[in-house]
């Protein structure tokens, strides 16, 4: 076991590349709403990172400032994610997907401000803190467990949060995937293809539209609060609408139509991002930073040209649709 | 005249300054196959889509079945047991065809959420019951071979009979089928004509299609409507549609009383 650990050090960075993982996992998780809304049902949300901010500040404000227990915490944040799903969803999923996506940034950054300008309970600009000791009290034993293995980070809780991050994450991705097998996720997917034909079926899409966007709402949530943890304190420009971009990165990597491809996708989304951190090039380090947002378009652009339907999509699916 | 399973009152619809359908009234008997006709532009698609919901009526009244579906919405009127198919196609292309035949089964708890989460069972029993059906279906329409292809890549005729036997899913009593024979083959057009009549005979079910093939309409419906500017002109059984001065006038043309 020992040996586990020199490799780790041997690969320079074990603390740096865990924060990655836990970023790569939050991003998984908030990405499966995504795959749910544009890749089964076909709605195009743009406000991830909205629902990602109210599970984060939910859980921040209610544990720090209403002093509410960590869980139920997480249950409420959840709540107002899907609660805001729903009213976001009631006036715009009946606009045309267009204006229904620029509807969603509009939410995002609503939120974002809010959390900005509402000083007295989110901190503004200075950040939310002190609201993971129920967490730290949590992940203490489990990363003393682990440093007998030698498995040890310089911030004893980031291990755990790997760990958990990553176990939410695959059992949200067979949930999902379960879910999708069922008959609403039959009718899901008709919508996708064709709503008037759904509705001469007798189906009101527009029912199975909002149920989409509250259960991806829900998702976002649980990467807020994982975000929040690894973040350690919350602060709006985490809440960029660029995070939901991202999300569509992972997304068109990975493939659309599939949760697993999700996985796939925030793996190389994160390595290609984070690993160009080190590249050593005679440019100042201002440079390399840019050229690191060049480089995952480059991947981009060479996954759509050469595997269009992404690394783990079906092709006919995507022809056809 | 029998019983009517959809009476129309009046109807209307308007699109700017255009009467897309102007004060159409009509009945259409229980258990008959009726043909509704008319030129271009006549608004009989615009009819279809103002009984069966796909748009909002301006005026007048719709009664299925006795009850009001005025106003109602599409999906409401499909689940009262009136369907409808489309003049193009509205296969869902990406999914299998047994898919597009089980989606639309009524009565399938499976697809609530709250059905999956507190009785899962009931689901995946219904399940059972639908692939039942929709197999046997496909089976009837000698689509069955294709059960697990894209939808997209059947035939254009194909899809006409995928559509219709994916509206027989839903236990229809009433269909309404908009131009079902344009760009199928004549053997893929008489197979589905069978059917209709098989569907009549079998289970009662009415139809109301939309045509402009004059010898289909004349051999295979007991009554024709013929609308014309969004207005019902004539109605009554073939041989006397054909003699109509104001149908052979406005539909039929100069020489067409031979039709």
């Amino acid at each position: 076991m020992t040996l586990l650990a020199i490799s780790f050090d041997a690969f320079g960075q074990t603390d740096f590349w865990i924060a990655v993982g836990v970023l790569a996992g939050v991003y998984g998780i908030f990405t499966l709403g995504l795959q749910l809304n544009a890749g089964f049902t076909g709605i195009v949300n743009f406000g991830q990172a909205g629902f990602m901010a109210i599970g984060a500040y939910g859980m921040g404000i209610l544990v720090f400032e209403a002093g509410w227990a960590f869980i139920p915490a997480m249950v409420g944040a959840m709540g107002c994610a899907i609660a805001a799903g729903l009213i976001i969803g009631l006036p715009s999923l009946r606009l045309r997907a267009d204006y229904f996506a620029i509807a969603t940034i509009a939410f995002a950054e609503i939120i974002r401000f809010t959390a900005q300008n509402l000083r007295e309970v989110t901190g503004g600009n200075q950040g939310l803190r002190n609201f993971d000791d129920a967490w730290v009290d949590f992940a203490d034993p489990i990363a003393e467990t682990l440093a007998d293995f030698g498995l040890s980070t310089s911030r004893p809780d980031l291990l755990p949060l790997l760990i958990v991050t990553w176990l939410v994450f695959i059992g949200l991705i067979f949930g999902m995937t379960r879910l999708q097998r069922t008959p609403w996720g039959r009718v899901v997917r008709a919508v996708r293809e064709d709503e008037d034909a759904v509705r001469a079926l007798g189906k009101n899409p527009f029912v199975y539209k909002l149920q989409s966007l509250s259960i991806a709402a829900g998702l976002g949530a649980i990467s807020g609060y994982l975000l929040a943890l690894q973040l350690i304190q919350l602060n709006p420009d985490s809440f960029q609408p660029l995070f939901t971009f991202l999300g569509y990165t992972i997304l068109i990597l990975g493939g659309l139509a599939n949760y697993f491809g999700v996985a796939i996708g925030t793996i190389i989304l994160w390595t290609v991002l984070e690993a160009t951190r080190f590249l050593e090039l005679p440019i100042p380090d201002e440079k390399i930073a840019a050229i690191r947002f060049m480089l995952v378009g480059l991947v981009l652009i060479l996954v759509i040209r050469f595997r269009p339907q992404g690394i783990a999509g079906r092709r006919e699916e995507m022809e056809l649709g | 005249m029998a019983e009517a399973i959809l009476s129309v009152r009046e109807l209307s619809k308007r699109f700017g300054g255009i009467h897309a359908v102007a004060r159409a009234t009509l009945d259409v008997e229980r258990g008959s196959v009726t043909a509704l006709i008319g030129p271009n532009g006549a608004g009989k698609t615009s009819l279809f889509n103002v009984v069966t919901g796909f748009y909002r009526a301006d005026a007048g009244e719709v009664r299925y079945e006795g009850e009001s579906i005025f106003r109602k919405s599409a999906h409401s009127i499909a689940r009262r047991g009136m369907v409808r198919t489309f003049q193009i196609t509205k296969a869902l292309a990406a999914m299998p065809v047994i898919d597009n035949m089980m989606l639309a089964a009524p009565n399938q708890p499976g697809e609530r959420l709250t059905s999956l989460v507190l009785r899962p069972r009931a689901g995946r029993r219904r399940e059972r019951e639908v692939e039942e059906r929709a197999r046997d279906l496909l089976e009837t329409f000698d689509l069955l071979k294709l059960a697990d292809d894209y939808a997209a890549t059947l035939s254009g005729g194909q899809r006409k009979l995928l559509e219709l036997a994916r509206a027989l899913m839903v236990e229809p009593r009433f269909v309404l089928l908009d131009e079902p024979m344009a760009g199928i083959n004549p053997t893929l057009g008489r197979r589905l004509l069978d059917h209709m009549h098989g569907l009549r005979e079998r289970d009662g079910v009415t139809f109301l299609f939309i045509e402009h093939d004059m010898d289909v309409v004349m051999n295979h419906a007991d009554r024709v409507i013929v609308m014309a500017q969004g207005a019902v002109i004539a109605d009554g059984p073939p041989t006397e549609i054909r003699k109509d001065k104001r149908v052979i006038d406005a539909y039929l043309g100069g020489g067409g009383g031979e039709s």
